[in-house]
């Protein structure tokens, strides 16, 4: 850009070089022609002077700084037409000057980047220099304008639960938002921040450009949070710095998930002496978290040596039980003694890195050992008879 | 407490000891010797004697020890020859057996009057046990046959019973196949009949001798009666089926004939009498029993009278000795006739066979 200012202001430096010659030849035509009148005025972009036949516009100022602005002047009805950068204090000829009825200018300040006070040296017959408002400023003026956006990835969410947020921002207008900076409320106390925060944006977005940043964060306390407004501030092509904000967004964060074991057990009825019964073991997940690392082990509390195992085991381990999900097992035991047995289940799992337990008790009862040997006692009488009945045949027999 | 010795000599002789034995377990079932005790009134050593191992096999209630077989004979085939000798060859070996059995007071022997065995060991037992025992009582249980057993039978019992009076036992009890047939159809049942009924009442016969009575029999008076006579009776039964009958009717009930072993007319030819009254305390009326003897004692002569107090039915046995014995004297008639008859036809074989020979007498063989 700055380059063809460069060139524009070498092109202008030659007529203005070239300038007292062309002065000093118009000096013999002055005799003849009207006198000439110099007047001064101030205007700003977009706006308009005109003189005579000729249009005075600002365009713009190039640089408040270097003292440059640019300018547009034509001549109603005709050709001409000079679009012009313009240093201050220094004259400049247009249509070849007040001398040969055209227009000298000369800028003398540069108020800002909109105002210019100028002065204007013309034939006297042209009148007054009369202000108007050009075409161009009437059409929008080119500048950024951004939006942000903030957005959760979730909305039920449970203390421990991971949130990401993610802040867009959109270029809508049409220039270059420049040094743009997003900030963030600060950190939240209800949460704890994972990675990617503060989000990051782009400095500059061109006009319908975007860009995002996402960041994590692991919701801490339970209850409602209302996250502040996320704000962008940039500047346009002038430095005029804007802001824009994101609507804020409200969370509810729900006490924490977590797995809850429900032990159930299903005792056989009294084993026989010596029999074997079948304990069938449900462990249900009722929570709403998934539990890990479940250890289901028994324990039998009265002395346990007259229980044997026969199938399968008490004691059990399950990787991952998801919530509303359940495990059935079971294990055949032989009661070698009887009693009255009393055994303790405990579940120990995980839920979310906290270790948990449950437990449930039940009893299996081993009946008292039917008296075989009471039958043998039969025997003995039933022998002892026969003995008899025998000794009394052979007696007898002769 | 006396000591008794019954013996069972011969086939009938064994089974009436073998229904004395099972008499002694209560008598009615056949099993139960496996459950019962044997119970004698007194001590009571009971042993079979038989040359026919097979008679002794059949014993069902006499115990193996109480069997005893004379060794190297197997019966004698009626023969009372064969049976004395028999004796004779084994006679310590016999002996021996009962002396192991120790002292006795009163010995029974039994045996049919008619076979081979029992009929020639029996007299022989007897002197034995005279010479070996010196107070002991022997009584011959005599069985008479069926009278057409056939003519062996009939001179056997003509000649064993004489050997009996000639050994000079105590008493002889008679007991009379021919007129106990009457009870029952068949042999076999007879028999067994007959044997229960003896048994029974020597049983009870031993039970009032040797039991605390309201009114004393003893040893002493049984003897007596049975050496009145001729040294020869029976025994009368009678069981009252109902309480209600009279005492008098019941001890008359056990001198009918129908309650006898043998035949005979107590009131005309008992010559004394042994009258043992059996029953509870309230059914004995000592004064009815003692009328009631007396009357009897007026037609036979001596009658003793025992009392026993025993729950149950009132039994009646009676014991009494004949002075006369028509019967007998008719089956030595028989058994003279038998042995004319066997005689002749033997005398009438002889020639016949004299007779045929002599068509031969002067020939030889001629080759
Ligand atoms: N009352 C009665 N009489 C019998 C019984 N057995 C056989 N007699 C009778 O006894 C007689 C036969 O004598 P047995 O006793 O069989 O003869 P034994 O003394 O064994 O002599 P042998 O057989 O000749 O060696 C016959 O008159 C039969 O009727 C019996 O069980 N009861
Ligand atoms: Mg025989």
């Amino acid at each position: 850009m700055r380059l063809i200012y460069l060139v524009v202001l070498a092109l202008l430096a030659s007529p203005i070089l070239l300038m007292p010659m062309a002065a000093a030849a118009s000096d013999d035509d002055d005799e003849e022609d009207d006198e000439t009148t110099s007047r001064e005025f101030s205007f700003r972009a977009g706006e308009g002077v005109k003189i005579g036949d000729y249009r005075v516009e600002l365009i713009s100022v190039v640089s408040v700084m270097d003292g440059l602005i640019e300018v547009k002047v034509w001549r109603r009805a005709s050709d001409f037409e000079d679009w012009r950068v313009m240093e201050d204090h220094r004259d400049a000829n247009f249509d070849e000057g007040a001398e040969r009825g055209g227009l000298t200018l000369t800028v003398i300040d540069i108020f800002d980047e909109e105002t210019v006070r100028m002065r204007a040296e013309y034939r006297s017959d042209y009148g007054y220099p009369q202000k108007y408002v050009t075409q161009r400023a009437m059409a929008p003026k080119n500048l950024p304008k951004l939006a942000v956006q903030a957005t959760v990835d979730k909305t039920d969410i449970s203390a421990g639960d991971e949130v990401k947020v993610t802040i867009t921002v959109t270029n809508t207008g049409n220039d270059t938002a420049r040094d743009i900076v997003v900030q963030d409320s600060p950190p939240l106390p209800q949460f704890r921040y994972l990675a990617g925060y503060p989000p990051k944006i782009k400095n500059q977005l061109q006009p319908g450009e975007s860009d995002l940043a996402v960041y994590s964060m692991v919701a801490v306390t339970v209850g409602d949070v209302n996250m502040p407004v996320t704000v962008a501030r940039y500047a346009d092509s002038k430095s005029t710095i804007y802001s824009a904000s994101s609507p804020s967004i409200s969370i509810e964060i729900k006490p924490k998930r977590m797995p809850n074991l429900v032990l159930k057990v299903d005792p056989p009825g009294p084993i026989k002496h010596g029999g074997e019964g079948t304990i069938n073991v449900t462990v249900e997940n009722k929570g709403d978290a998934s539990a890990y690392r479940v250890e289901v082990s028994a324990e039998v509390k009265s002395d346990g040596n007259g229980l044997e195992p026969v199938k399968g085991n008490l004691d059990k381990s399950f990787f991952e039980i998801p919530p509303g999900e359940s495990e059935m097992y079971s294990a055949t035991i032989k009661g070698s003694r009887s009693g009255s047995y009393a055994i303790n289940l405990v579940a120990s799992y995980q839920g979310d890195g906290e270790m948990m337990q449950k437990e449930t008790g039940f009893e299996v009862a081993v009946l008292e050992r039917e008296h075989k040997y009471l039958y043998y006692l039969l025997i003995v009488p039933v022998l002892i008879l026969g003995f008899w009945l025998f000794r009394r045949y052979k007696e007898y027999k002769y | 407490m006396l000591n008794v010795l019954m013996l069972g000599i011969g086939q009938c002789g064994n089974r009436i000891l073998d229904a004395v034995n099972k008499e002694s377990f209560g008598g009615s079932s056949k099993l139960s010797k496996y459950y019962s005790r044997q119970k004698f009134p007194s001590r009571v050593e009971t042993l079979a004697i038989n040359t026919a191992v097979n008679d002794l096999k059949e014993l069902k209630f006499t115990s193996a020890k109480d069997r005893f077989h004379v060794p190297n004979l197997h019966g004698v085939g009626a023969n009372r020859s064969i049976g004395k000798q028999g004796f004779w060859d084994n006679r310590d070996m016999i002996m021996e057996e009962i002396e192991r059995r120790g002292d006795f007071d009163i010995a029974f022997v039994m045996t049919s009057a008619s076979g081979g065995t029992g009929s020639s060991f029996t007299p022989l037992i007897i002197h034995e046990l005279r010479e070996r025992y010196k107070n002991i009582t022997v009584i011959a249980v005599m069985v008479l046959p069926f009278r057409e057993e056939g003519s062996i039978y009939l001179q056997n019992a003509a000649f064993s019973m004489r050997d009996i009076m000639e050994v000079e036992s105590d008493g002889i009890i008679l007991v009379d196949n021919q007129y106990l047939k009457r009870l029952s159809g068949d042999i076999k049942t007879a028999y067994d009949k007959i044997n229960d009924m003896v048994a029974e009442r020597i049983l009870f016969l031993i039970e009032s001798l040797d039991s605390e009575m309201l009114s004393v029999t003893d040893l002493g008076d049984f003897k007596t009666v049975m050496r009145g006579g001729l040294g020869m009776g029976t025994l009368g039964f009678y069981e009252s089926d109902k309480k209600t009958t009279s005492l008098t009717s019941a001890i008359e009930g056990s001198i009918k004939p129908g309650g006898l072993l043998y035949p005979a007319n107590v009131y005309e030819d008992a010559a004394r009498a042994m009258i043992i009254i059996q029953g509870s305390r309230e059914s004995l009326d000592v004064d009815e029993i003692t009328k009631s003897v007396e009357k009897l004692s007026t037609k036979i002569g001596q009658v003793f009278k025992g009392i026993i107090i025993k729950k149950g039915k009132p039994k009646i046995l009676s014991v009494f000795t004949l002075g006369q014995v028509p019967d007998l004297e008719m089956l030595y008639a028989q058994a003279a006739q038998a042995i004319q008859d066997e005689k002749g036809r033997k005398t009438r074989a002889k020639k016949q066979l004299d007779d045929a020979f002599a068509y031969i007498e002067d020939l030889e063989e001629i080759y």
